[in-house]
C-alpha cells in the first residue's frame, strides 16, 4: 500500500469516499456477477429454500425413508413446538454462550498475538509461522486431538495442571456439564485465533508509520498510541473479522461432534449438532431439523444484521 | 546524558525480553498438542499410554507411519488435492469476475445482492446436505469430484468475492479507463491489466481456498460413495471402529495430512499476509 | 451434417449394446455397503468372498463400499433419501426396525420361503428375532455378538488376592471393584463409561436383564421405573468409586487404553475384544456377565442384519448375494463379530476365540435390545439417563424422567 492511497484513505474516514467512477454499463455489470449469482442461487439459496419448505411438513414415520415421503403440510407447528421446547433453550443459549465466548477470545488473542508477532524481534518469521499451524490443522484431526488431550487419566491437560499443582485431582472436563462447555471452548480458541491473528497482523501493515511516531514525539505512550491510532486504522478488519469469525463459530460442527456429540446432557449441543443429530440421528425427523436450521440463520442473521452496519458505516461494504 | 542513554538502553532490553518471553509462551501453547500428536504418532502399538503422560515415548518407531501408509492412503491423498486444486480454480475464476462486478460497478440492488452471497454463509452445511444431495444426484453427479467441487463452492465462493473483491477496489480504475480510451474492451482490460495486478490477492485467497477444503468432512463424506472417490478428512476414519480409535496409526496418519498444508502455508504465508494487506486494509 | 453426426455417435454408442446383450446373458451390478470396522483387516476377505461369488455367479458383479462406522447411519439415511440407497447392505440390528416401517427397505418372507439354503434354524433365535417384527422378516441376521463379557487383568487380581468367579455376582464384583481401587495410585477397579454411545446402552441393558428387568413393556411404554431396573441402576451407580474419573464421556474404546496399560482391572465388552487382547502381553482372562446372587447373568445382544432396498433394481440377485455371505462356508470369512450362522459360528468360535463353549452360552442367554421404531430415540435417551446417573442425579430423578420422554414418544 503506497503512502499516497494511505492518506487518500485516512482523509476519508467519517465522510463518503471517492467512488472510481462506475462504469453504467449495466449488462456488462451484469455479465460478471452473473456466474457466482447463478452458483450461489442453485447451491445456497435453493438448498435452504427446500430446507425451509421442509420445515413446514412434517413425514409420517411410515415414510420416513422413502425418495417421495408423503408429508403432511403442518404450517409452523415446528417452530411453535420447538419454541416451548426446553431442549431449544438449551442449545440457544449454549450457541450463545459458545459463540460470544469465542469470538470475543479468538479475537481478542489474534490481535495480541498479531501485536506480539508485529514488533521486530529475532525469529519474527518463524514464530509468525509456528503461531498459524493450528489453523492449517484439520478440525476432524483438532477434535480427536483435544478429545485425547482432556482425557482424565491418559491426558496431557489434567497431567499438566497437576504437575502445576493447579489441580489436585484428574478432573474430568468433558464429562461435567459444568465444564465441557467451557473446555471446548478453549479448543475452539486455540484453533481460531490464528486466523485472526494473520488477518490483524495484515491489517497491522497499514496503520500510518509516521503518524504513530508523531504521537510518540507528542509524549503519547504505547496504550494511547494503540488506542487512537492503531485501533481506529484497524477498525474496518476488526469488524470483518467479527463478521467472519461469528459466523463460522456459531456454526461449528465437528469438534463438538467429535469430542461429546453434544453430552454431557446436551450441555455442549449447539444448533449445527443438533440439526445433524435431529435430521439423521433419530431416523428422520427432518422437519424439526429443519426448522431448527431456519431458526439457526434468523439467530445469525441478527448478529450479521449488526455487524453490516457497521461494516457500512466504516466503508468496507 | 550518559546515564540517561544506559537507563533507556536497558529499559528497552527489558521490553525487548519480556516481548521474547511472551512470544516463546505463545508458542509453546500452540506446539504443544501438535507435540503431543507427534509422540503418540511415533509410539509402538504395544506400548501402552503411561500415567501421566509422556512427551517422549520410551521405543519410538516409525511402524505408525508404515501401516498409516497403506494403499488407500496415497488415493485419498490425490484426492484431496484434486478436489482443492479444482475448487480453487473454479472458486477463483468465478470469484474474481464477480468481485471485480461488485468492486467496479454501481448500480441499486447490486449491494443487496453482494450482502446477500455473504450472507449465505450463513446457512448450515447440515440443513442444506439433503437438498444438495438431490441435486447431485439428479445432475449425476454423486461420488464424482465435480460434486465435491461444487459443494465446496459453497464454502470457499461468498469469501473468495469478498476478500477479491478488497483487492480489486485497491486497483486504480484509471489504468483501465486509459486502456479502453486506447481501444481495450472492457472484459480484455480486466483480463490484462486487473488480472495481473490483482495477483497478491489471488495468492491470498487461494491459500485460503486450500486450507479450508482440505479440512472439509461432512461433504466429502456425503457426496462420495466408493474408497477410491474418498478425500483424505474422510479416509482418516478409517482409524476409528465402533469401539475404539487406533490412536497411533491416526496420529500418524494426522501428520502426514497436516505435514503439506503446513509446508504449503509455511511457504504461501507471505503473500498471504502481503495479499491480505493489501485488500483487507482497505476500509 | 451435424445431424448426420450425432447419428453416427449414437449409433456407435447403442450398437455395441445390442450385440453384447444378444451374445451373453445380461450382467447385473448390485451395490452392496457395510460398515468398516478399523480393528480388523476384513476388507481383503470380503473382497475374496466377493470375487468367489462372482465366479460361481457370472450374470452379478458385486460392488463393495465401506462406510467408516461411525457416519455409516448417516450415509445409508443419505443415500435412501436422496434415491439412491445400495441394493443390498448390512444394517445394525436396532436400525432394522426404523429402516422397515419407514419404507426403505422390503420384507424378505417370500425369498425365505422359496429358499434352498436358508431358513429360521439357521440362525440364533435371537439375531434373527432382531429382524422379525409386525409379523414379518426384514432382514437376514449377518453377524451377532453379546454384551458383556467381564474382562479381567489376571495379574492384578491375583496380587489383590480376588477370585476371579466372583465377579459374576454383583455383590463379589464389587468387592472386588473395591479392592482393585486406589485412585491416588491411579489404579481403578471397573470401567465404567457414559458417553453418548451405544455401548453405554448395551451394558446398562444388561444389567437390568440380568435382574429381570427390561426397558420398555410389551406396550412400547417405559419399564426402566420397575424396581428390578431400579436396583440395575443404582447398583451401577455404586461402582461409580471405583471406575475412573469421568464415566459420563467415557467410551468402551477409552477404557481399552486404560485396561491395556494396567490401570484398569476389570472392563466390560463383547468377545469381539478378544483379538485387540491377544495381540498385548497383559495376562488377561474373562467371565461370563454379573447378576445378582442366585440369578443368571442375561447379556445383551447386538449384530448387524443383511436388508434389500425398496429401490433396488435388482432384489433377487440382491437375495442370492445374501444367502451366500450367511452361508455355513462363507458366514464365518467375512464377519469379525460372530458368524449368525449357527454352524458357521460353532467352528468360527473353535478356531477364533477363547472360551468358545462360555461364549456360545451367553450369547443362547442373552436377549437383544427392545424393537421399536422409535429404538433410536428410546435409545438415545437411555444414554442420556446414564449421563444424569454418571453425573450426580439420583436414580429416581433421572428413571423419571427418562421415562416420561420415553412415554411421550409413545403417545406421538
Amino acid at each position: 500500500m503506497t503512502s499516497t492511497q494511505q492518506t487518500q484513505r485516512l482523509d476519508t474516514v467519517g465522510s463518503r469516499p471517492r467512488r472510481y467512477s462506475p462504469s453504467s454499463d449495466l449488462r456488462l455489470a451484469l455479465l460478471f456477477i452473473v456466474p457466482a449469482v447463478v452458483l450461489v442461487a442453485i447451491l445456497m439459496y435453493y438448498p435452504m429454500g427446500r430446507a425451509f419448505q421442509e420445515s413446514l411438513y412434517t413425514t409420517p414415520k411410515t415414510s420416513w425413508l422413502s425418495v417421495d415421503p408423503s408429508q403432511v403440510y403442518v404450517g409452523l407447528e415446528h417452530y411453535t413446538n420447538l419454541v416451548n421446547d426446553d431442549v431449544f433453550k438449551q442449545v440457544l443459549g449454549n450457541s450463545l454462550k459458545w459463540t460470544v465466548t469465542v469470538v470475543l477470545f479468538q479475537n481478542l488473542i489474534g490481535l495480541a498475538a498479531a501485536v506480539l508477532l508485529d514488533q521486530k524481534l529475532p525469529g519474527r518469521g518463524i514464530m509468525r509461522a509456528l503461531v498459524l499451524l493450528p489453523w492449517v490443522l484439520p478440525g476432524v484431526v483438532n477434535a480427536i486431538l483435544w478429545r485425547f488431550m482432556y482425557d482424565p487419566q491418559l491426558g496431557l491437560i489434567n497431567s499438566l495442571l497437576i504437575g502445576a499443582g493447579i489441580t489436585a485431582d484428574k478432573t474430568p472436563w468433558l464429562a461435567q456439564p459444568s465444564t465441557a462447555l467451557w473446555a471446548l471452548i478453549v479448543a475452539a480458541i486455540w484453533k481460531g485465533f490464528p486466523f485472526s491473528t494473520v488477518m490483524y497482523l495484515a491489517a497491522l501493515q497499514g496503520v500510518d508509520h509516521e503518524q504513530l511516531e508523531a504521537a510518540h514525539i507528542d509524549g503519547a505512550n504505547g496504550a494511547q498510541r494503540f488506542r487512537h491510532i492503531t485501533i481506529p486504522a484497524i477498525s474496518g478488519i476488526i469488524r470483518l473479522n467479527l463478521l467472519l469469525t461469528t459466523i463460522w463459530t456459531f456454526n461449528y460442527f465437528d469438534l463438538i461432534w467429535v469430542t461429546t456429540r453434544g453430552g454431557p446432557l446436551k450441555s455442549t449441543h449447539i444448533f449445527p449438532t443438533i440439526i445433524y443429530n435431529t435430521g439423521f440421528g433419530e431416523f428422520g425427523n427432518f422437519g424439526k431439523a429443519a426448522a431448527y436450521g431456519v431458526i439457526a440463520v434468523l439467530v445469525l442473521l441478527v448478529f450479521a444484521v449488526l455487524y453490516l452496519r457497521e461494516l457500512r458505516r466504516s466503508e468496507v461494504l | 546524558m550518559a546515564t540517561m542513554a544506559i537507563y533507556r538502553r536497558r529499559r528497552r532490553m527489558l521490553h525487548h525480553g519480556i516481548l521474547i518471553a511472551l512470544q516463546l509462551l505463545l508458542v509453546i501453547i500452540v506446539m504443544l498438542p501438535f507435540l503431543w500428536m507427534f509422540s503418540v504418532s511415533i509410539k509402538p502399538a504395544n506400548e501402552p499410554f503411561s500415567i501421566p503422560p509422556r512427551l517422549w515415548p520410551e521405543n519410538p518407531t516409525l511402524d505408525n507411519y508404515e501401516s498409516a501408509l497403506y494403499p488407500e492412503f496415497g488415493r485419498y491423498f490425490l484426492n484431496s488435492v484434486i478436489v482443492s486444486v479444482l475448487t480453487m480454480i473454479l472458486s477463483i475464476s468465478v470469484g474474481l469476475l464477480a468481485a471485480y462486478g461488485f468492486g467496479r460497478f454501481n448500480f441499486p440492488g447490486l449491494r443487496a445482492l453482494l450482502i446477500a452471497i455473504i450472507l449465505a454463509q450463513m446457512f448450515p452445511i447440515a440443513t442444506m446436505i439433503i437438498p444438495l444431495y438431490k441435486i447431485m444426484n439428479s445432475l449425476g453427479l454423486i461420488n464424482t469430484y465435480a460434486a465435491l467441487v461444487l459443494a465446496y463452492l459453497t464454502l470457499t465462493l461468498p469469501v473468495s468475492i469478498w476478500m477479491l473483491r478488497g483487492f480489486i477496489r485497491n486497483i486504480p480504475p484509471d489504468l483501465e479507463e486509459a486502456a479502453m480510451v486506447d481501444g481495450c474492451t472492457r472484459l480484455q482490460a480486466f483480463w490484462r491489466l486487473v488480472v495481473p495486478l490483482a495477483r497478491p490477492g489471488i495468492a491470498a485467497t487461494a491459500v485460503w481456498i486450500a486450507v479450508v477444503t482440505w479440512q472439509e468432512f461432512l461433504f466429502a463424506l456425503a457426496f462420495t460413495t466408493t474408497r477410491d472417490m474418498r478425500t483424505i478428512s474422510v479416509g482418516m476414519s478409517d482409524f476409528q471402529g465402533q469401539f475404539g480409535i487406533r490412536y497411533g496409526e491416526l496420529m500418524a496418519s494426522s501428520v502426514m495430512v497436516s505435514v503439506p498444508i503446513i509446508v504449503l502455508f509455511f511457504f504461501l504465508q507471505r503473500y498471504f499476509v502481503a495479499g491480505l494487506t493489501a485488500g483487507a486494509t482497505k476500509g | 451434417m451435424k445431424k448426420l453426426l450425432v447419428l453416427v455417435l449414437a449409433a456407435a454408442l447403442v450398437l455395441p449394446v445390442f450385440s453384447l446383450s444378444a451374445i451373453a446373458q445380461e450382467v447385473v451390478t448390485i451395490e452392496f455397503w457395510d460398515n468398516q470396522q478399523s480393528e480388523s483387516g476384513l476388507s481383503q476377505y470380503q473382497q475374496a468372498a466377493v470375487e468367489e461369488f462372482e465366479a460361481a455367479n457370472p450374470n452379478i458383479k458385486v460392488n463393495v463400499v465401506t462406510v467408516p462406522y461411525t457416519e455409516y447411519q448417516d450415509r445409508l439415511v443419505i443415500a435412501v433419501r436422496g434415491g439412491t440407497p445400495p441394493d443390498v447392505s448390512t444394517v445394525d440390528q436396532i436400525w432394522n426396525y426404523g429402516f422397515a416401517t419407514g419404507g426403505a427397505i422390503i420384507p424378505l418372507d417370500d425369498y425365505i420361503a422359496q429358499s434352498e439354503i436358508l431358513s429360521q434354524d439357521t440362525f440364533f433365535p435371537g439375531a434373527w428375532d432382531s429382524a422379525a417384527f409386525d409379523g414379518q422378516v426384514w432382514g437376514i441376521p449377518f453377524n451377532i455378538d453379546v454384551w458383556q463379557f467381564t474382562f479381567y487383568n489376571a495379574d492384578l487380581l491375583e496380587a489383590a488376592g480376588v477370585d476371579p468367579e466372583s465377579l459374576t455376582t454383583w455383590e463379589g464384583l464389587k468387592a472386588a471393584g473395591e479392592a482393585l481401587t486406589n485412585v491416588g495410585e491411579g489404579q481403578y477397579g471397573v470401567g465404567l463409561f457414559g458417553h453418548l454411545g451405544e455401548d453405554t446402552v448395551v451394558v446398562m441393558n444388561s444389567f437390568v436383564y440380568s435382574n429381570g428387568g427390561s426397558v420398555l413393556n410389551e406396550d412400547g411404554s417405559c419399564a426402566l421405573d420397575q424396581p428390578e431396573a431400579m436396583e440395575a441402576l443404582e447398583y451401577l451407580v455404586s461402582l461409580l468409586p471405583y471406575a475412573p474419573e469421568g464415566a459420563a464421556n467415557a467410551g468402551s474404546g477409552d477404557m481399552r487404553e486404560l485396561f491395556l496399560n494396567g490401570s484398569l482391572a476389570m472392563e466390560w465388552w463383547p468377545a469381539l475384544e478378544q483379538p485387540t487382547l491377544l495381540g498385548s502381553d497383559l495376562n488377561w482372562d474373562f467371565v461370563v456377565g454379573t447378576a445378582p446372587e442366585g440369578k443368571t447373568p442375561v447379556g445383551t445382544l447386538g449384530g448387524w442384519n443383511l436388508v434389500i432396498y425398496e429401490q433396488s433394481q435388482h432384489q433377487d440377485e440382491a437375495w442370492q448375494f445374501i444367502e451366500f455371505l450367511t452361508s455355513k462356508d462363507i458366514n464365518g470369512k467375512v464377519v469379525d463379530l460372530i458368524p449368525a450362522n449357527i454352524e458357521a459360528a460353532e467352528a468360527f468360535l473353535a478356531e477364533e476365540r477363547v472360551g468358545p463353549d462360555r461364549i456360545l452360552d451367553h450369547l443362547n442367554n442373552a436377549r437383544p435390545r427392545p424393537l421399536s421404531p422409535e429404538y433410536l430415540q428410546v435409545s438415545t435417551i437411555e444414554q442420556e439417563m446414564m449421563q444424569a446417573l454418571f453425573t450426580g442425579t439420583s436414580v429416581e430423578d433421572a428413571v423419571a424422567n427418562a421415562c416420561e420422554q420415553i412415554n411421550a414418544l409413545l403417545e406421538e
